[in-house]
């Protein structure tokens, strides 16, 4: 086996294709010894290039190599994509946080990812680089082949990069999560929201849940029924309901029944959507620029 | 390294700078320093790997191993064939170190191969090719004992490995005469004790026939009589050296006893040292598990709270081979029956065969399982009677003077007063709004008799040195809990020494006094005890000498000895004087401590222990009412061990024994799938992380008992038994409805809060 470190994107791009298809891209490598072992690693972990959080007044972009631990402390994604932060902060356990990349996780296409499903809320494209060195830009929900496969094929692509609108004034994000123990647990369910007001009508709207298909899944029908509209006591029961019957849900004897998943994704729904929805409201009342 | 310096002297001294006692290998343990079975190695060590059945229960219809043999690196295949094949057992004779013609659960050992390296083995168990013909398998233990079940062992009709029909009382008539019966059926999955360390062990058979076998054992002297009689080897010629302990909980008292074998055949065919080692994934499904147990109980009252009579019906799940699992069925069956003046006691328990993995022991020994079922139920007497549930317990809680039940003389008992220290501490009376609160009660016996009714107690030697310093051999068993602190301490006390001149030397059967092991809660009431009279053996000694040395009266006391002139003597001095004037003998101190009044009739009535441990514990729990999410916030746990030897080893018994309670009642279990475990990893096994354990608010009542060393009983196993229960009792008050299954999970609460399932 070879495992080749490189220290910037042409070696990586060089080492890839001399490999012809052999090497596979590693980073964090986290759950690289829970399958077969490639015969050929480039661990692009230490690429100055993928490891910027960076800040426009447009656009967020938070390198592809930043790890799970560097996201859920930078400053900058807990003001401005607070759900990221807050996912970050659940995946695995501190050791394992302190290695995984946000590259990794969408990458390795696992269909409870906590930051993927963060980054689908949001509205984050990912940034790829071929071997000819052409970029193109896929929103991450497109980037799931099936359960565990991505479209990303690592052996001739490099993820370089997420890209998000950072949260303007009068817009919140939230990520929850609900697991079986408070650490190194897959999630039975886990939901992200992102919601933008116009006074106290919900002007856009992105509510995400997962593991329901293999990439996290926008709740359509639940983003139709609040977009527009101004959330009352009332709202909430329909939510919940709307959310719970527009996914399809499987019961597994190791983690629950479908019907208890269903029933989780109808409450994580609500309870993400509200969150997002009060912070979207604090942030209009905080008046701090956001 | 200045930082680590600095480390190893807070963790020696303790952040007080007072001594603390933690045990001779911590610091070891702390650096990766110490030696565990994994990490051992010889010179021309071969790996050994086993071939397992894939069927739940087949007839093996033939075995090729050309195959393996071609492997590069292959010395050895054994199959029941090549062996002798000794049958053997704990209780039961019904395990063979490879499964003969037939195979009874998914994992039985087939064949075991030994090569140069563990990926040649590896290779080599694919090369076995096995032709099986499969056989019908039940898994449920109540289908198990139907009359038209299969049958899974011949010699045991019914699929009978054990069974118990006792009465004490008069229960028929205390039941038709109370003002109120409660029932109802619990279940409880079987647990793994989940210790870090895998079993481990290198076999090494020698030129002259010996067999010595490097593992960490809890009762690695009963081990060696099992292996020297299933080898039909002579005793003396087997000796057992452990290494480093990582942890044991009950499932290393007899380890893993088929991984030993085999070692050691597949040594005495190749002549080499032979390394076996269970993967994680092995530990789960060949390793031992305590058994699962389904309970049906009845409980009859007076309208006062007067607890009259219980009556229980017990399927306890053994597996397809038996292990301890009769003994555990029996403390489970019966244990729980002394913690309350209960006059009249009806139990049926029967011990199933199934084809799934075989079982043996955990800490606590099934009393923790029985606990939360009986506890459940006294809870629900309490809601029928009006009654608060510790005003319940406590007028019938057992006390000092007591005879129970089942004869157990209560000699020192602050039960009563750990009740209502409990429900103080954990705000019984001043309720946090939206809270749960439940407590429980338990007993555990310290020091109990176990496999050899005539071998009660323990021995040890202490030893002055030629340097000056003492040796104290003991036999008993250190796996993190804290033993040899407990022990250098005893004998520090008892010589007056520092406990620096004091060293262990343990873990090697040749040279160390035979013992029972590391199990019953027997090492610092037991086996402490004969170190306190080893060390007061060896002071009289010492003291004797030095009188002969000097021609006149030697005292020893404060850390010296004096001469009646005053005179210092050095203890250098006496012990090179003895050594000297006997040619090289050492002055040894011999202790052996034999416990009064322990014993048993056909019934099992009687003094089963040298003394009792007692424990009440109160939960503070929130749930989460949409999602039935449970948030234990505090466990209080408070203690009657006697007196306290070692106080941060104690509170440390309490946090993990909480803390594996909490795993029990909540999280832990296995899962099968047609006699497959499901849950085979720690990803899918969930333990408790760090994140998941309350807070745990600790507390002694040290009552003064008779036997112990200095009043101490024993703490390791009581420390599991309430949890389970005191959790359950707390979700009912909080949600209003009773989980009746193991674990409490959220989505058996969500089912029990909204569906009325597992609802009493």
């Amino acid at each position: 086996m070879s495992y080749t470190v490189v220290s910037n994107l042409d070696q990586a791009v060089e080492a890839l294709a001399k490999s012809a298809g052999k090497a596979r891209v590693v980073a964090g490598a986290t759950d690289l010894f829970l399958g077969n072992l490639p015969s050929e690693l480039v661990d692009i972990s230490t690429v100055p290039d993928l490891l910027g959080i960076n800040r426009d007044p447009d656009c967020l972009s938070v390198g592809a190599g930043v790890t799970h631990a560097g996201a859920a402390a930078s400053p900058v994604i807990r003001l401005k994509a607070e759900a990221l932060a807050e996912a970050c902060r659940e995946v695995g356990s501190p050791q394992v946080r302190n290695i995984s990349t946000l590259g990794g996780n969408v990458v390795n296409a696992a269909p409870a990812a906590d930051a993927a499903v963060a980054l689908v809320a949001l509205g984050a494209k990912a940034v790829l680089l071929d071997l000819s060195g052409g970029h193109r830009e896929v929103a991450v929900e497109d980037l799931y082949a099936n359960y565990n496969l991505s479209v990303v094929d690592s052996s001739s692509e490099i993820l370089l990069r997420f890209l998000l609108a950072p949260a303007v004034r009068g817009e919140g994000s939230a990520f929850l999560r609900f697991a079986p123990r408070e650490a190194l647990s897959l999630p039975l369910v886990n939901a992200a929201a992102r919601v933008r007001l116009k006074g106290n009508t919900i002007e856009a709207i992105r509510a995400v849940i997962a593991p329901v298909s293999p990439a996290p899944t926008r709740l359509n029908e639940t983003e139709k029924l609040l977009l527009g509209s101004k959330p009352g006591q009332d709202t909430w029961r329909r939510v919940e309901y709307t959310a719970a019957a527009e996914v399809d849900v499987r019961g597994s004897m190791l983690r629950c029944s479908a019907e208890y998943r269903h029933h989780l994704v109808g409450v994580l729904a609500r309870r993400v959507i509200r969150k997002a929805l009060e912070r979207a409201l604090d942030s209009k009342e905080g008046g701090d620029g956001r | 390294m200045p930082v680590i310096k600095k480390a190893e002297s807070v963790l020696r001294k303790g952040r007080s700078g007072s001594a603390v006692n933690q045990g001779p290998d911590v610091w070891a343990k702390a650096t990766g320093k110490a030696v565990y079975g994994t990490d051992l190695h010889f010179p021309g060590m071969l790996y050994g790997k086993v071939l397992r059945s894939p069927h739940p229960h087949a007839r093996i219809k033939g075995i090729d191993t050309a195959g393996a043999y071609a492997v590069p690196g292959v010395r050895s295949v054994l199959t029941a064939g090549d062996i002798r094949n000794k049958s053997y057992g704990i209780v039961v004779e019904d395990e063979q170190p490879l499964a003969h013609n037939r195979v009874r659960y998914i994992g039985d050992e087939v064949a075991a191969v030994v090569a140069v390296d563990e990926d040649s083995a590896s290779k080599a168990l694919e090369a076995i090719k096995v032709e099986y013909e499969p056989l019908p398998a039940v898994f449920d233990p109540a289908e198990a004992l139907l009359d038209e079940a299969v049958q899974i062992h011949d010699s045991c009709p019914g699929n009978i490995a054990w069974e118990r029909d006792m009465e004490r009382g008069e229960p028929e008539r205390a039941f038709a005469g109370a003002d109120l019966v409660v029932e109802n059926s619990f279940s409880i999955p079987s647990v793994h004790p989940t210790y870090l360390e895998p079993i481990a062990c290198v076999a090494v058979s020698d030129y002259m026939d010996n067999l010595t076998i490097h593992t960490a054992l809890q009762s690695p002297d009963v081990v060696r009589e099992i292996i020297a009689g299933a080898l039909d080897l002579p005793l003396s010629k087997v000796r057992i050296i452990g290494p480093v302990m990582g942890g044991g909980f009950g499932g290393r008292v007899y380890g893993n006893l088929k991984l030993y074998l085999l070692s050691s055949l597949l040594s005495m065919h190749t002549g080499s040292p032979v390394k076996m080692r269970l993967t994680r994934e092995e530990e789960f499904t060949v390793g031992r598990p305590m058994i699962a147990a389904r309970m049906k109980v009845r409980m009859a009252l007076r309208r006062d709270g007067t607890f009259l009579a219980r009556e229980s019906d017990i399927i306890t799940d053994n597996g397809a081979y038996s292990a301890q699992a009769p003994w555990v069925s029996k403390t489970l069956s019966e244990r729980n029956d002394s913690v309350y003046r209960i006059p009249n006691i009806k139990t049926r328990a029967r011990l199933a065969y199934t084809n799934k993995v075989p079982t043996a022991q955990y800490r606590a020994y099934g009393n923790q399982a029985a606990n939360f079922a009986y506890e459940s139920l006294i809870d629900q007497a309490a809601e029928k009677l009006g009654l608060d549930p510790l005003q319940l317990r406590l007028k019938n809680c057992t006390h000092s003077g007591d005879v129970t039940v089942h004869g157990l003389d209560i000699k020192s008992c602050a039960l009563s007063e750990c009740l209502q220290k409990a429900a103080e501490k954990v705000g019984w009376n001043n309720r946090k709004e939206g809270c749960g609160y439940g407590i429980s009660a338990g007993i555990h016996a310290s020091g109990s008799l176990v496999a050899n009714k005539d071998f009660r107690g323990a021995s040890a030697r202490a030893v002055l040195e030629l340097d000056g310093r003492v040796t104290i051999y003991t036999g008993e068993q250190e796996y993190g809990q804290g033993a040899y602190g407990a022990f250098v301490q005893i004998a520090a006390r008892t010589l007056g020494l520092e406990p620096q001149l004091l060293t262990i030397y343990c873990r090697d059967s040749l040279v160390t006094p035979h013992s029972q092991g590391a199990l019953a809660n027997r090492q610092t009431t037991i086996g402490g005890r004969a170190i306190q009279l080893a060390a007061e053996d060896l002071k009289i000694l010492i003291e004797e000498a030095a009188s002969e040395m000097t021609g006149e009266p030697v005292k020893m006391k404060g850390g010296s000895l004096a001469a009646a002139s005053g005179k210092l003597i050095r203890f250098e001095e006496v012990a090179r004087y003895h050594h000297h004037r006997t040619s090289g003998l050492t002055l040894t101190g011999e202790g052996r401590y034999v416990p009064p009044h322990t014993d048993y009739d056909e019934t099992s009535y009687g003094n089963i222990s040298v003394t009792y441990s007692f424990a009440a514990h109160a939960a503070e729990v929130e749930v989460d009412r949409e999602t039935g999410a449970l948030t234990v916030h505090r466990i209080v746990a408070i203690h009657d061990s006697g007196h306290i030897i070692n106080p941060p080893g104690a509170r440390g018994q309490i946090y993990g024994g909480v803390t594996q309670g909490l795993g029990f009642g909540c999280y832990e279990g296995y899962v099968f799938d047609r006699g497959k475990v499901a849950n085979s990893s720690l990803a899918d096994y969930r333990i408790p992380t760090a994140l998941d354990v309350p807070r745990i608010d600790c507390h002694f009542i040290e009552t003064d008992d008779p036997e112990g060393p200095f009043g101490a009983k024993g703490l390791g196993e009581v420390v599991q038994v309430p949890v389970p229960g005191a959790i359950a009792n707390a979700v009912a008050d909080a949600i209003g409805v009773r989980v009746t299954n193991l674990p409490i999970t959220a989505e058996k609460i969500y089912r029990a809060m909204f569906k009325g399932e597992c609802a009493e």
